[in-house]
């Protein structure tokens, strides 16, 4: 039996290991709402003594933030969608179709785990200008559109699809495109919610992409720009934590609506995939 | 009748190559922008290609990877990675298994913990960067001050009665280097204990009960029961957090700069800085060419470790 103690002592234990996980984000948070003399105060306190927005409207005023923030939306969106579509295609094609070298494909998928893009930045900026890619933003949309978790995610869960609701579609006439839109993608919502969730969050986090890709400060997104606030001379405090915490809210947002997403999500791609 | 044959052929046929038409844009992205990289990444390390040229490079052989090993800085970055790896991989590992294990105990508000624990991962790298960074500033950041008002209550009740000197943080390379570890497992464990956690809750709850009335304590539970109940979870997250260690770059741009005097450069940085501000892609791609076979290789291993105990 379990005692009464050890579940006390438990849940103690997970109660304080929250501190460690919350105390730092919240503290960047309320930080970034003290007034100038506060944040470089040889004494600071943990909240504000007095709470002021200035922060934030001299990030927005200064900087192109508001730019950056647009940027950063575009391709988090437009790349998300590109990844629903030819991931779910992809997921389709491996979960309900026996073909010749399928085995090949999905090694192929595995191994562009193993290939990080970190490693092989610079023969990737010379295919990206190649392309006439360069500093454009569909450097960052369309590349990391093809995901191998993302694959794995709709595989995974069309596997679950019966055999014959797909071929009792053939039978009355419907052509593969008209079932993979009228049957497929339906059939796959959760799994679709799932990986637009992640997706948005990836493109939205994204550093080594536009990193490669982007060159004009206009295009910049808004994780470069914030990179871009830290330096040999020091990091400027004021703008940085502001725009950090708006780099967070949409993530914070997305996390209390999908919460239960992501964990499936990371089940599902992580344990299987 | 005939016909009626012929249109099962064509059908078969056509058949055949739908599933290669759903998954063409996928293999074409992947094909272009990372097989094609990692392959032409091969052929520059053996040019004195630079960033810019475009047209044809000369073939020099080895020379790069000579040039590489020689550069003390690579080596530097190199064992800095490596050190990296074999310190974060086990205490991440650690650190995710033991958070798993606690959120399957029956306590209260599990669903909370688990999104607290897990809330740090959708945080961008470049953000944990400046987080961190600025817990850590100089003597008045949240870590300084909060040691000095724990050494100025323990000062009041008499337990101390030395002054109070900060720690120099971020401008002391080792510590700096702890920092970096920390960081890491800070914004990563949530992720992989989500898997431990999936894992644990897929293992059939008669095992414990057998267990139990075959008397097991505890530990004995947790060593025949849980721990190889976890294999799969375990080789895929092992993999993942290699995967991860070796190639950390975006948490270091902002949270240390690879500084002080490079005491937290790893090599994916400086791989960066020979190619795009030395303009070396050719020594870049040779550094890129020996990253990718450490971390096959240690991937391999830890593959081969866990098919090598299957068997036993």
């Amino acid at each position: 039996m379990i005692s009464k103690r050890y579940v006390i002592r438990v849940q103690i234990t997970a109660s304080l290991i929250i501190f460690i996980f919350l105390i730092p984000v919240l503290y960047t948070i309320v930080s970034s709402f003290k007034s100038l003399s506060e944040l470089f105060s040889t004494s600071p306190t943990f909240f504000p003594k007095e709470w002021t927005l200035n922060n934030f409207i001299h990030v927005l005023s200064t900087g192109n933030y508001l730019q950056y923030i647009g940027n950063s939306l575009v391709v988090a969106t437009v790349s998300t969608f590109i990844a629903i579509v030819i991931n779910t295609m992809s997921g389709y094609a491996l979960a309900k179709f026996k073909f010749k070298g399928a085995t090949v494909i999905m090694i192929v998928i595995l191994s562009t785990i193993m290939l990080p893009l970190e490693i092989f930045m610079a023969p990737i900026f010379k295919v990206i200008a190649f392309f006439g890619m360069y500093d454009s933003l569909w450097a960052i949309i369309i590349p990391p559109a093809a995901t191998p978790t993302g694959i794995f995610l709709m595989r995974q869960y069309l596997l679950t699809i019966p055999d014959d609701i797909i071929d009792s579609a053939r039978i009355d006439g419907a052509s593969e495109w008209q079932i993979f839109t009228r049957i497929i993608v339906p059939n796959a919502k959760p799994a679709i919610a799932t990986l637009a969730i992640f997706s948005f969050m990836w493109r939205w986090n994204d550093y080594i992409w536009p990193l490669i890709s982007i060159f004009s400060p206009k295009k910049q997104t808004l994780q470069l720009a914030i990179a871009n606030l830290t330096g040999e001379y020091g990091t400027d405090y004021t703008s940085a934590l502001a725009i950090s915490v708006f780099s967070m809210i949409p993530m914070l947002l997305m996390f209390v609506t999908f919460q239960r997403s992501f964990v499936q999500g990371t089940v599902e791609s992580g344990m299987k995939g | 009748m005939i016909s009626k044959v012929l249109t099962y052929k064509k059908y078969r046929r056509k058949q055949r190559t739908i599933p290669y038409i759903f998954l063409a844009p996928n293999l074409l992205i992947f094909s272009i922008f990372i097989i094609l990289p990692a392959m032409i990444g091969i052929i520059y390390s053996f040019t004195d290609r630079t960033l810019f040229s475009f047209d044809g490079a000369n073939f020099i052989g080895f020379q790069n990877y000579v040039t590489v090993f020689r550069d003390p800085f690579f080596i530097k970055a190199l064992s800095n990675t490596m050190g990296l790896a074999v310190v974060t991989v086990p205490l991440m590992f650690l650190t995710a298994l033991g958070l798993a294990v606690l959120l399957k105990q029956p306590i209260k508000w599990l669903g909370f913990y688990r999104a607290t624990y897990y809330w740090p991962v959708m945080i961008s790298a470049i953000v944990v960067g400046i987080i961190w960074q600025w817990i850590l500033a100089g003597n008045f950041g949240l870590y300084n001050v909060t040691f000095q008002s724990i050494h100025a209550f323990l000062t009041k009740i008499g337990l101390i009665s030395t002054p109070f000197t900060p720690s120099a943080t971020l401008s002391d390379g080792r510590f700096a280097w702890i920092a970096v570890v920390f960081a890491i497992i800070w914004s990563r464990a949530g992720y992989y204990m989500i898997i431990f956690l999936a894992a644990l809750l897929s293992i059939p709850v008669s095992l414990y009960e057998a267990s139990e009335i075959d008397g097991a304590n505890k530990f004995q539970k947790f060593r025949f029961i849980t721990y190889p109940m976890l294999k799969a979870a375990r080789t895929t997250v092992l993999i993942l957090m290699t995967m991860e260690v070796f190639k950390v770059y975006p948490l270091v741009v902002t949270f240390t700069g690879g500084g002080p005097f490079r005491a937290t450069e790893f090599t994916v940085q400086y791989i960066y800085q020979v190619a795009f501000q030395h303009y070396q892609v050719g020594i870049a791609s040779a550094m890129s060419v020996i990253m990718l076979l450490i971390v096959t290789s240690f991937s391999g291993l830890v593959f081969f470790l866990s098919k090598r105990g299957e068997s036993q």
